[in-house]
């Protein structure tokens, strides 16, 4: 009893750390795709607000850009407009065009020169020149009032052919490197009034736009790169040739006019965008080039997904807390079900071990009563067939011959008592079967009242029936038939001299129900309830036959048949016993009318 | 009255010599370039730029015997007004040492100047009601664009001549001098700011010479 035991509660143990396992494996697979894809979605919307900062930034930063430059077009397309300049270049007095242009573009040139944070919104521009038929410079009287230029400066100024169309050129000086300028140009061509070709060309340079970083801050930092040098005075001049290789390597890489690449400066990640300033211009391509740092952006994501990680852990940990608790509180019933399932198994054991006694003792017990049966039966036959032989002798007193004829009487009482017990040890046993047939329930009551009217002690009493025509129960008609005769029996046996029978059949739904009255003196109360046990007698009267085991063994047979028996009433003068059958099927009636 | 009384005036003054003085007469035609434009009704001339020549439309010439002549006594006055945002005439040939006025005659401001070797002047922005009505001298011979700084279509021409004989042909080409002096001289044709054709003459007192320029 012992190791079965430990052995379930082994079980037990296993069965728990099996389901803390898988349920922790589920937790595990179940963390780490959501930190996987909590991971990824975080890594997504970090990049996508970084772009959409950014391109904000650089779309704002460009709107500005784009009212400056259309703010310029306007005004230097109405200069070139002016009768005064055209009246110069195309009445062949070019020795008034400056001084003409001095005055038209006076508001341009003698604004006060802002500060650099105010660079971008301003039109101030730093020179002017005039542009002969040829592309080539036209020299100023007094270049301190149009601005002064050097050399370099006026090399790439001068163009192969005067444009059609308006140009937007960077052009450098890098004579002083430590102070190095870079100028953005317009070109308009000037058309003759006359003639409309281009006779000339204003070129007004302007400071270039640059978003000054405010208080060295995170924030947008542009500069432009042509010549392949870099123009960004925010940047170290050591970080500045570095990433002009990079934006050199990403332009001759890429046709795109413009893109995104990431760059380091002095170890702080940045985002660098560049775009072509002067998409088919005759000057050399520039780019416009903005920086965006990057460094918040990173911090925040190592954050982020610390936080993430963090996240998870405690994830993992609650999972792996409630798992186990799971675990605890499911293996409960599974160690009770181990430990009910032992008990059962014992308490099955000594079930099956006590049915099988049972099954024995009542085998036995019915072979008892059989063998009883038989070995009481023999001798009775003895006893019987040697009273027979007496009363055959002629040589005895006549008092003799009475009594034999008494004992001859008491041996029949004895077969029938012993032929009721034989059937009720049977019953007990469970031994008997009923093969149902269809049993006239009528015919089988007029056989049995005849019979009764004709013995000989009968006393004159009147009889009552109430039967339908016909009248088939289920039963087997052997049994049916002795349960019609103990009742039919005991209506005669405790009639009073000149009472009646009354004998009844009805059907009711699937039973037929059958009622034996009979007058006589009723069964005392306190005696109704025992009527049924065997060996009860319902009244203590010597004079009437019976042994005390018929209406036990009625009830028994009829039970047996599905149906059942009881005592109506047994007062004033009337004792009313029903018995109920059940119906017979009409397939089998039929079965039985063909037969 | 104003402008067209002065035409008159103009146009009387212009025919004296021949009444008083009864010199050589020219006359003929001038073969003027086509018009594209439909045929003004009133004489007005507006001065175009085609292809980088300005030329009066509809077209006309100035007939004129070139020479050096002396300038006379007392320089003459002469006008080009400013309406409906044009030079009236728009063409206007003058001697040497002519002052022309430039009336304002719109309701807005106009700013009369030139950058022409001949004459370069600028009278500054001025309105209707300025008084003395802004003039210039023309004392060096050549053709003067005029136009507004203001408006920037406005072109006017002065033709500054030595001569004092010279005439404006009638839009067919027609023209008649007359009161000229005798002797050899060029009879020139001004068509446009780049055509000036030419022909000798031999003129003589109370004779009429027929010249055409083909």
């Amino acid at each position: 009893m012992n190791s079965p035991a430990e052995a379930n509660k082994r079980g037990v143990v296993r069965f728990r750390t099996k389901l803390v396992g898988a349920m922790m494996l589920v937790v595990l697979a179940l963390t780490a795709l959501g930190l996987y894809f909590t991971q990824r979605k975080v890594a997504a919307t970090a990049e996508r607000d970084l772009q959409e900062n950014f391109q904000a930034k650089l779309v704002s930063l460009h709107k500005i850009q784009e009212l400056r430059h259309t703010a310029l077009t306007e005004r230097c397309g109405e200069l070139v407009s002016k009768p005064r300049i055209h009246a110069a270049l195309e009445d062949n007095a070019l020795d008034l065009l400056y001084p003409s242009a001095k005055d038209e573009l006076r508001d341009l040139m003698e604004e006060p020169e802002p500060s650099q944070a105010e660079a971008a919104d301003s039109l101030h521009a730093r020179f002017y020149r005039f542009l002969d038929a040829t592309g080539a410079i036209l020299s100023p009287p007094n270049p301190q009032d149009v601005g002064e230029l050097g050399a370099e400066v006026k090399a790439q100024l001068a163009l192969k052919k005067l444009p059609e169309t308006q140009q937007i050129g960077y052009v450098s000086e890098t004579s002083d490197a430590s102070d190095e300028a870079v100028d953005e140009v317009m070109v308009v061509p000037i058309f003759s009034t006359e003639t409309g070709e281009v006779i000339s060309a204003l070129v007004v340079g302007f400071k270039p736009f640059e978003v000054i970083s405010k208080s060295a801050g995170p924030g947008l930092k542009s500069g432009i790169w042509m010549n392949g040098r870099l123009h960004l005075p925010s940047v170290p001049k050591s970080a500045q040739s570095a990433i002009g290789d990079q934006i050199a390597n990403a332009v001759s890489k890429s046709d795109s006019v413009q893109n995104n690449i990431n760059v380091t400066i002095n170890g702080a990640p940045q985002l660098l965008f560049y775009k072509l300033l002067n998409p088919e211009s005759l000057f050399p391509p520039a780019y416009e080039i903005c920086l965006y740092p990057l460094t918040e952006s990173v911090a925040q994501q190592r954050r982020l997904r610390w936080q993430i990680g963090g996240a998870g852990a405690l994830l993992l940990l609650g999972g792996f807390v409630v798992s186990h608790l799971v675990a605890a509180r499911l293996s409960v019933p599974v160690e009770k079900l181990a430990l009910d399932s032992e008990k059962d198994r014992l308490q099955r054991r000594r079930a099956e071990a006590a049915l099988a006694s049972t099954s024995e003792e009542l085998e036995r017990s019915a072979r008892y009563s059989a063998d009883a049966s038989h070995q009481l039966k023999s001798p009775v036959s003895v006893l019987r067939a040697g009273l027979d032989s007496l009363l055959g002798r002629e040589d005895f007193k006549p008092e003799v011959y009475h009594e034999l004829s008494a004992l001859l009487h008491q041996t029949y009482r004895l077969t029938g008592v012993i032929d009721d017990l034989l059937l009720l040890s049977r019953v007990d046993a469970g031994h008997l079967q009923i093969e149902a047939e269809p049993v006239n329930l009528g015919e089988l009551i007029e056989e049995w009242l005849d019979d009764l009217s004709a013995l000989p002690d009968s006393p004159e009493m009147k009889i009552e029936k109430e039967l339908p025509a016909e009248i088939y129960v289920a039963g087997e008609k052997r049994y049916t038939s002795l349960i019609v005769q103990n009742l039919l029996e005991n209506a005669r046996k405790y009639n009073r001299p000149g009472g009646c029978i009354r004998v009844a059949a009805r059907r009711d739904i699937a039973e037929v129900v059958l009622t034996v009255g009979n007058t006589g003196r009723p069964i005392a109360q306190t005696a109704q309830q025992h009527i049924f046990e065997r060996f009860h007698r319902g009244a203590p009267v010597s004079d009437i036959s019976g042994h005390g085991l018929g209406l036990n063994l009625a009830r028994e047979l009829a039970r047996l048949h599905g149906g059942d028996l009881r005592l109506l009433r047994s007062d004033n003068d009337w004792t009313e016993f029903e018995v109920r059958f059940r119906v017979a099927r009409p397939s089998l009636r039929r079965a039985a009318e063909v037969a | 009255m104003g402008l067209r009384g002065l035409l008159f005036f103009n146009a009387i003054f212009a025919l004296l010599p021949i009444t008083v003085f009864a010199g050589a007469v020219v006359e003929g035609r001038v073969e003027l370039p086509k018009s594209h434009f439909a045929p003004v009704m009133a004489k007005r001339y507006e001065i175009v730029t085609t292809g980088g020549v300005l030329s009066p439309q509809p077209p006309v010439a100035v007939v004129y015997l070139d020479g050096s002549f002396a300038k006379p006594p007392s320089p003459a006055t002469k006008q080009i007004a400013q309406k409906d945002l044009t030079f009236l005439p728009s063409l206007l040939p003058v001697q040497v040492g002519t002052r022309v006025e430039f009336p304002n005659l719109d309701d807005t401001y106009h700013s009369i100047f030139s950058y022409s070797p001949a004459k370069r002047f600028d009278v500054g922005r001025y309105r209707p009601e300025e008084r003395p009505i802004p003039s210039e001298v023309f004392d060096t011979p050549g053709l003067v664009t005029l136009r507004c700084d203001i408006h920037e279509h406005m072109r006017g021409l002065i033709l500054v001549l030595n001569t004092p004989y010279f005439v404006v042909t009638s839009p067919d080409g027609r023209f008649r001098l007359s009161g000229l002096p005798s002797g050899r001289y060029a009879l020139k044709a001004w068509i446009n700011s780049k055509t000036t054709r030419e022909q000798p003459v031999e003129l003589e007192a109370d004779t009429v010479l027929h010249v055409d320029f083909p």
